[in-house]
């Protein structure tokens, strides 16, 4: 059992920390929400250029091949600041699933853009009436000849307006709730047949809708084996959820800076509003709350990291508790910030609402806590 | 006891609901939940209608331009306005909610002639000037002076958060007149239009995207003396005797009812492996653990409305009913949005979905602030522990 940061560890968590000091701030984040993207290209770049694109990616690609905790450290740190720049989908989801089930041609192809940060790359596998299941999948993809023809549509692509690439889970057989039967494809955003719907969440971030018809891809698009793309898809988005969590609890720690600094500050009755004893045991609450996400997170890691038999397990108990306590901890953020907490002018509703979109994505409490019970066999 | 309405009532219950169905628009209705982003147009022509109707205020006498009903009629009025999806009247909240029936109560008869017709009318809009940068909860701290000079005072200060300053007329405001003694004894009533030179204002961008309230500064702002109400140094028990208007109507039941009623449509209309989402055994437990505390809520108020038939008027124990409903709603809110699923991270480009998304992710958004304003949760429970359960002050 380990539990604690190598120095290595944090010296990236210093250099990544500098970084959202120098390169970012809430008032990027103000004019990012009514940018289309959401995120800029530049920082993108910059960030490509310290290697963080390629961290957990073998060398032969462009990466550091660093291990999984890595990827916490780094997230914990984007979500202290928010940083609103694609990394998840780009690393976790769509170069991952390349990296873990694409032919040797396949990933020479894309994973090197990756890691430059030249191309970008998801995964596009949510569909209406599935909720959060990834296994419901009504996208077809029918072979005749040579060729693939996909229809269907995906809803709420992770950053799915800058892609130049998804990877679409489809059905080549069976029937659509099942695991078995489903075949991922890698399509490009300008093939014949797709049509993107821009879409902006919450956050300020970009997403998509994504409709296919009749999209006509070859067979040296299949990523993995036909058929086989549940398993591939299960762990590339147990491994974004992971980073996800990581993510969220660094919304949590600066939620609860942010807060404790302002309730020091603000005077209200002739004292600061943190003498107050309710102040004070809410603060308490989103302590306790952070410390226990911050442990399920570690273990999640460590599964990831181990690859242990606990993966899923592990990352659904971790999904379930951040999602409540980010959002119970941002909740009670803003209300001890009063109005201001309601405005945007203040930065402490930027994590609110961070927080009800991570809440959602990968799935929600609920999803987490059944897929939790089904994992453990009762 | 009795469960039920008595005939009148409930002939009178038919006849509200009725019209209400006929006469409501579609775009007035099914707005955003939450209530405040109704766009202002359509809420001036909501408020003509109503008053065209002799409906626009419940509660005042039919001589006055109200509608001169009992305070069960106004119950069911209330009830039924906001179960039908009608969002509130920002309109008329400050103005024939708070500030007529304080007029009625201390202002001269100048005050109530020239002022509360216009309200009716929805000509004059008016907005509250209670709040400064450094005296929110704590609002006896103000500081925005007022300073007589000849038939005038001259104001100098700020106020925030003023809802709706950017389309008032008019704004009714505590200022300070002295502060030499407690700092409640200092502070008077006063009613300023907001045309008077001097006066800029700020609209403020809440985390809904819009800007629902305001920062109003006053650079030697000349009022005219007549616009005092009741006496000067009264204005902090004026304040207290406004806020009382709240009591009741602190939080509208109906709207809750309605609330809960859109969730239900909401998992109806989501599929779950295979199934509405309302048949799924854990969110079906969830949503009624919900009904349970509306309802709940519900028989309270019919059981305060008892107390008010027979004359014992509730105090500060009324403060509850603020607490409880404002928190109810936001977890209404929270099983509203998981209700649409990955639909409720969604903000903008939203003509690509049906109205229900948008509500559901504005209407989540916005109910943070319920909690917040009109007397906080937390200084609302104080009250509760202090004023009704007498527990010892520090
Ligand atoms: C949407 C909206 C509309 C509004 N409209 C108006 C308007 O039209 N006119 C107007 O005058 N005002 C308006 N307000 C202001 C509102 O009345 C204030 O926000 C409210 O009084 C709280 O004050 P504050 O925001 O300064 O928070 P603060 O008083 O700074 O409080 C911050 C936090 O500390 C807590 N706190 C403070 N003191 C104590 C204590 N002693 N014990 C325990 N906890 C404490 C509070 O509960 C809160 O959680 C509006 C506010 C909102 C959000």
């Amino acid at each position: 059992m380990d539990f604690e940061l190598s120095s290595e560890h944090l010296s990236l968590k210093e250099s990544v920390a500098s970084f959202v000091k120098k390169d970012h701030s809430f008032d990027r984040l103000r004019t990012l929400r009514n940018d289309p993207l959401g995120y800029s290209k530049e920082v993108w770049k910059k960030m490509a250029e310290l290697g963080w694109m390629g961290l957990i990616y073998p060398e032969e690609y462009g990466g550091l091949e660093l291990d999984f905790a890595f990827v916490m450290v780094l997230l914990e740190e984007f979500g202290r600041g928010l940083l609103p720049e694609p990394w998840i989908s780009n690393v976790l989801l769509g170069g991952n699933l390349v990296l873990m089930g694409g032919s040797e041609s396949q990933k020479h192809e894309v994973l090197p853009g990756v890691v430059s940060g030249d191309l970008m790359i998801t995964a596009a596998y949510l569909e209406d009436d599935g909720r959060y299941d990834i296994n419901f999948c009504a996208t077809s993809a029918e072979q005749r000849g040579d060729a693939y023809f996909i229809s269907g549509k995906k809803i709420f692509v992770l950053d799915g307006l800058s892609a130049d690439r998804f990877v679409v889970s489809t059905r080549t057989s069976g029937s659509v709730a099942d695991k078995d039967g489903i075949t991922l494809f890698m399509v490009s955003s300008h093939d014949a047949g797709v049509k993107i719907t821009p879409l902006k969440t919450m956050d300020g971030r970009n997403a998509c809708i994504m409709e296919l018809r009749d999209v006509s891809v070859s067979g040296s698009n299949v990523i993995g084996e036909v058929g086989r793309g549940y398993p591939l898809l299960s762990e590339a988005i147990d491994q974004a959820t992971a980073g996800i969590c990581a993510e969220m609890v660094g919304g949590m720690k600066s939620s609860l800076d942010l807060t404790v600094a302002y309730l020091s500050e603000r005077t209200q009755f002739g004292k600061p509003i943190g003498t107050f004893q309710t102040p004070q045991h809410k603060t308490a609450d989103m302590f306790i709350q952070k410390e226990l996400a911050v442990s399920s997170v570690y273990y999640a890691i460590a599964s990831i990291d181990e690859k242990t038999d606990e993966r899923a397990l592990a990352v659904s108990i971790a999904k379930a508790k951040c999602s409540s306590a980010y959002i119970e901890i941002t909740k009670a953020a803003v209300q001890l910030f009063g109005a201001i907490g309601f405005t945007n002018e203040g930065d402490i509703g930027f994590f609110l609402r961070r927080a009800k979109v991570s809440e959602i994505l990968f799935g929600d409490t609920d999803y987490h806590l059944d897929r939790y019970t089904r994992l453990s066999g009762y | 006891m009795k469960v039920s309405y008595s005939s009148d009532e409930e002939r009178f219950r038919e006849e509200v609901r009725k019209w209400f169905e006929e006469n409501t628009p579609p775009d007035v209705k099914d707005q955003t939940l939450g209530g405040s982003t109704l766009e202002h147009d359509l809420m001036f022509k909501w408020h003509k209608t109503l008053y065209e109707k002799g409906w626009i205020s419940p509660e005042f006498p039919k001589e006055m331009g109200g509608a001169g009903f009992s305070e069960t009629e106004q119950f069911i009025f209330n009830y039924e306005y906001s179960h039908c999806g009608a969002p509130r009247l920002k309109t008329k909240l400050v103005s024939l909610g708070m500030l007529a029936p304080l007029l009625l109560q201390h202002g001269t008869k100048e005050q109530q002639d020239r002022f509360i017709p216009d309200m009716l009318s929805g000509k004059t809009i008016w907005c509250q000037g209670f709040s400064e940068p450094n005296a929110g909860s704590d609002l006896a701290s103000l500081n925005l002076k007022a300073v007589p000079e000849g038939n005038y005072f001259v104001l100098n200060g700020q106020k925030t958060w003023t809802s709706m300053a950017d389309h008032a007329d008019w704004i009714f405001l505590l200022v300070r007149t002295d502060s030499s003694g407690k700092k409640q004894e200092g502070i008077s009533f006063l009613l300023a239009d907001l045309k008077t030179p001097g006066i800029t204002i700020r609209p403020i961008e809440a985390l809904t995207d819009h800007a629902p309230f305001c920062e109003v500064f006053f650079d030697d702002v000349r009022v005219p003396r007549e616009n005092l109400v009741g006496k000067m140094g009264e204005g902090w028990k004026l304040a207290g005797a406004l806020l009382q208007h709240e009591r009741l109507n602190a939080f509208p039941v109906g709207e809750l009812i309605y609330a809960i009623e859109t969730v239900r449509k909401n998992s109806e209309k989501t599929i779950y492996r295979g199934k509405p989402l309302m048949q799924d055994p854990v969110f079906r437990r969830k949503l009624a653990a919900l009904e349970v505390d509306c309802n709940s809520l519900l028989y309270t108020f019919f059981r305060i409305l008892s107390q008010l038939k027979v004359g014992s008027a509730p105090g500060p124990e009324a403060s509850f009913l603020k607490v409880y409903g404002s928190e109810l709603y936001r977890r209404v809110m929270d099983l509203n949005i998981e209700a649409v699923g990955p639909y409720g991270q969604s903000w903008y480009n939203l003509e690509e979905f049906d109205n229900s998304i948008h509500q559901a992710t504005m209407g989540w958004i916005n109910s943070a602030s319920l909690t917040i304003w009109g007397g906080s949760s937390e200084i609302q429970r104080t009250v509760i522990a202090t004023q009704v359960l007498k527990l010892p002050r520090k």
